[in-house]
């Protein structure tokens, strides 16, 4: 990919407070079968 | 050496993934690397033959690429495919893609070490921002939107 030259970059740190990476899905719960009163 | 500048917020830039399924379950593809899959809700690090995890390394060309503008992604696009269009909303434009291997363009975030130039990055981490599909139906655009929780919009 052509991101420009070289000989200009420069270096930027970034560490966000939070990543900006969603959470992990949450688990299905296995449907329950109706209990008989 | 470079000077070095902190930022919280990460920089949100733009890119081209390839869409191809693994197993059962379609994933992103860096664009110009074959087969190296973005896992999904889980960041994408940076790795270098040479460097390692160190990477994106001044002087060397590692690291997750990314431009600076949708039309800077566009254009390597349509080197790509070599058309002259754009695509997306609001554009409807399908470029001569082949059958079954569609493509993303979207947002990407990135964090840890970041290079910048001129038209774009080199990043230590990424994780994709929103995506647009292009050659992908809704139910492509349905799984993608479930497998890494982002926006995803069909052609």
């Amino acid at each position: 990919m052509d991101i420009g030259a070289p000989e200009t970059e420069h270096e930027i740190e970034i560490a966000p407070l939070e990543e900006p990476v969603p959470s992990p899905a949450p688990a299905e719960e296995p449907a329950q079968e109706p209990v008989p009163a | 050496m470079s000077s070095r500048a902190a930022f919280v917020e990460p920089i949100v830039a733009w890119r081209l993934w390839h869409v191809r399924r693994h197993d059962d379950l379609y994933r992103l593809e860096s664009f110009t690397w074959h087969h190296v899959s973005w896992p999904a809700r889980a960041r994408f690090e940076a790795e270098c033959s040479t460097h390692g995890a160190a990477a994106p390394v001044e002087g060397h060309e590692c690291g997750i690429y990314a431009f600076k503008t949708r039309e800077l992604a566009e254009d390597l696009l349509r080197r790509y495919t070599g058309v002259r269009q754009h695509y997306g909303r609001p554009y409807q434009e399908l470029p001569p893609l082949r059958q079954g291997c569609p493509i993303a363009i979207g947002r990407v975030s990135l964090w840890g070490r970041v290079l910048a130039r001129e038209n774009g990055f080199r990043a230590q981490y990424a994780y994709p921002y929103d995506l647009f599909l292009i050659g992908g139906e809704d139910v492509l655009a349905r799984e993608l939107r479930r497998l890494y929780a982002v926006d995803v919009w069909p052609s």
